[in-house]
């Protein structure tokens, strides 16, 4: 070998050098790509394995806005959906950073997110300028031999917003399962959309899909229409709300009395898309007005009925009694068992009363308090207000009489009446049986008094009184239809 | 033209050639250690041209660049080349600074 050429020596080395440099920079990961000649002999950046590279044409690819940062906050990429979403421009996004296009409170968290993202998945919402909500995930990334943050950026606007969209219509709902009232929705074409639960009170089908005037078939009133629900919603659907109109529902399987009412139905303020029915079961005001009728012609017949028993009073009185004293006394003592009876008549409705209970009301004032002159024995029962006002009569008439001549107007004397309940026999009887009193003889004329005792019973073929004067004491039969007498 | 007798003189700005692939973590923490070390150590003596080979490969010829970070150092001579992200100030001001 001759002497060598001490530049191209240098030049070798330099290029050993070179290549060791290279090795060495490639094994500690050092560099991240490479220039090849591809077989057209022309160069090519190759990237190592594990570089960003295909990382960035993933994240190219996707719909949310992503960018990496380096552990100290550097933005190392951010793709062109990420400058969409904030109005920026790539160029624009690279030089000034995603915090340029935030207010500060959403820059602040974004920071934040970029600085704990290192360490642990976070994420939070924030607005961007427009008013779009968005969510920011960060979490770690490593980008070949780097540690790096990868943060997303998810537009959630539609989805929120479409969240408060199924908040309000669960609302709407809601409110419409809760009504008590029957509500129906219908659209355009009167066909029902929505109908809640109370709906099934009157069509025991699912009315959903169908046409409300087919669908739910009415009966109005005075109404010569065959369909008087389409007519009905036709109406609301015109613009012109329906109120309280009375129809009946003859396929309804409970509320078959309605009032019902439609308004056009109009969200927000749009055109009319429909009409909402609320149908209002009358049933039960149907048979509380129906009651009250009756109630009222009740009424009216029992006071005609004792307007004419007074007057009938008053008349047998006038004719019997001699005086205008004992006209007065027989008379008020009269209408006196009358208003007895009828108090415990009033107290329970005038449904039916106890013959004891009558016994003790009309003889009672008659005995002065703590003797045990009235005995009653036997099964009580319940009688009707008809039997009782009789009764009460004639019990009247027996105590006076008692009083006046008869056990009760001697210390000792006693009256037993015997209760006598046959379920054989038409009707109930009680024995009044006057003992220890003065001797009776029959009386020589007969008053108003004993008319009453022996006719106030008769207005039925069962019922009626025998009146007897044995010498030891009066005695009477009185017999109560069974009709009157309330079943046990 | 004999290389070692050509010190660098404080009259002849150092020309830096920094060739990247893109926007590779090591090419953007190459350009960033680069301006810090030469902000530092070489205040208003210093040019830096940053070379992206992904926009340009064939420009890789001129220096027969193979891997990606590598900073050259163009002036003055002679040539040197520093591979890697720069990261290593030390090593990089002795490679920048050393007049052979």
């Amino acid at each position: 070998m001759g002497q060598e050429n001490p530049s191209l020596t240098a030049e070798l080395r330099r290029r050993l050098e070179e290549a060791e440099e290279t090795i060495r920079a490639i094994r500690e990961g050092e560099i991240d790509a490479l220039v090849i000649r591809n077989p057209a002999s022309e160069e090519e950046v190759f990237t190592l394995e594990g570089g960003p590279e295909p990382f960035r044409a993933f994240m190219e690819a996707m719909d949310l806005g992503a960018a990496a940062f380096d552990a100290e906050g550097r933005m190392l990429y951010a793709n062109s959906a990420l400058g969409e979403l904030l109005g920026l421009t790539a160029d624009e996004l690279l030089v000034r950073g995603v915090c340029s296009a935030l207010d500060p409170v959403a820059a602040s968290t974004v920071r934040t997110l970029i600085a704990d993202g290192g360490k642990i998945k976070s994420s939070a919402e924030i607005v961007v300028g427009d008013g779009r909500h968005v969510q920011v995930s960060a979490s770690p990334l490593r980008v070949g031999v780097t540690d790096a943050v990868a943060v997303t950026f998810t537009d959630i606007t539609h989805r929120i917003r479409e969240r408060a969209i199924q908040e309000s219509e669960r609302a709407a709902l809601a409110i419409l399962a809760s009504a008590n009232e029957a509500v129906i929705v219908c659209d355009l074409h009167g066909r029902i959309t929505h109908a809640n639960a109370a709906v099934d009170a009157i069509s025991a089908e699912n009315l959903v899909g169908k046409t409300f005037g087919t669908a739910v078939r009415l009966a109005v009133p005075g109404s010569t229409n065959p369909q008087p629900g389409a007519e009905i919603v036709a109406l609301a659907i015109a613009g012109s709300p329906v109120q309280g109109i009375e129809a009946f529902a003859p396929d309804a399987p409970k509320c078959k009395d309605l009032l019902i009412s439609a308004a056009p139905l109009r969200i927000g303020s749009d055109a009319i898309s429909g009409c909402v029915v609320t149908m209002v079961d009358l049933s039960q005001r149907k048979r509380l007005e129906q009651q009250q009728l009756l109630l009222m012609g009740e009424l009216d017949h029992r006071v005609k009925n004792t307007l004419a028993l007074v007057l009938s009073i008053a008349n047998r009185t006038a004719n019997s009694e001699e005086t205008v004293n004992g006209f007065q006394t027989a008379f008020s003592g009269r209408i006196q068992a009358l208003a007895a009876t009828h108090n415990i008549l009033a107290e329970c409705s005038w449904a039916s009363v106890r013959v004891g209970e009558v016994l003790h009301q009309e003889v009672g004032p008659f005995i002065s308090s703590g003797e045990n002159r009235l005995r009653v024995s036997g099964p009580d029962v319940r009688i009707l207000p008809r039997a009782a006002i009789a009764l009460g009569l004639v019990l009247h008439e027996l105590a006076t009489n008692a009083v006046k001549y008869g056990a009760l107007s001697s210390p000792a004397g006693i009256v037993a009446v015997r209760l006598t309940d046959d379920p054989a026999s038409p009707y109930f009887s009680l024995e009044w049986r006057e003992t220890d009193g003065p001797t009776v003889a029959e009386p020589s004329r007969f008053g108003f008094g004993q008319t009453v005792i022996t006719r106030s019973l008769q207005y039925s073929v069962d019922g009626g009184a025998v009146l007897e004067y044995p010498a030891e004491g009066v005695r009477c039969i009185m017999r109560i239809p069974r009709a009157d007498v309330v079943a046990a | 033209m004999v290389e070692n007798v050509n010190p660098i003189t404080p009259a002849e700005p150092t020309k830096l050639v920094l060739y990247v692939a893109g926007q590779t973590p090591k090419s953007v923490s190459a350009i960033e250690n680069l301006e810090r070390i030469c902000a530092e150590h070489l205040p208003g003596r210093y040019r830096i041209e940053v070379v992206d080979l992904r926009k340009s490969p064939q420009l890789a010829r001129e220096h027969n660049i193979i891997a990606i970070p590598t900073l050259v150092r163009e002036l003055p001579t002679p040539i040197r080349k520093i591979i890697g992200d720069l990261s290593d100030s030390e090593k990089v001001l002795v490679h920048l600074k050393i007049g052979d």
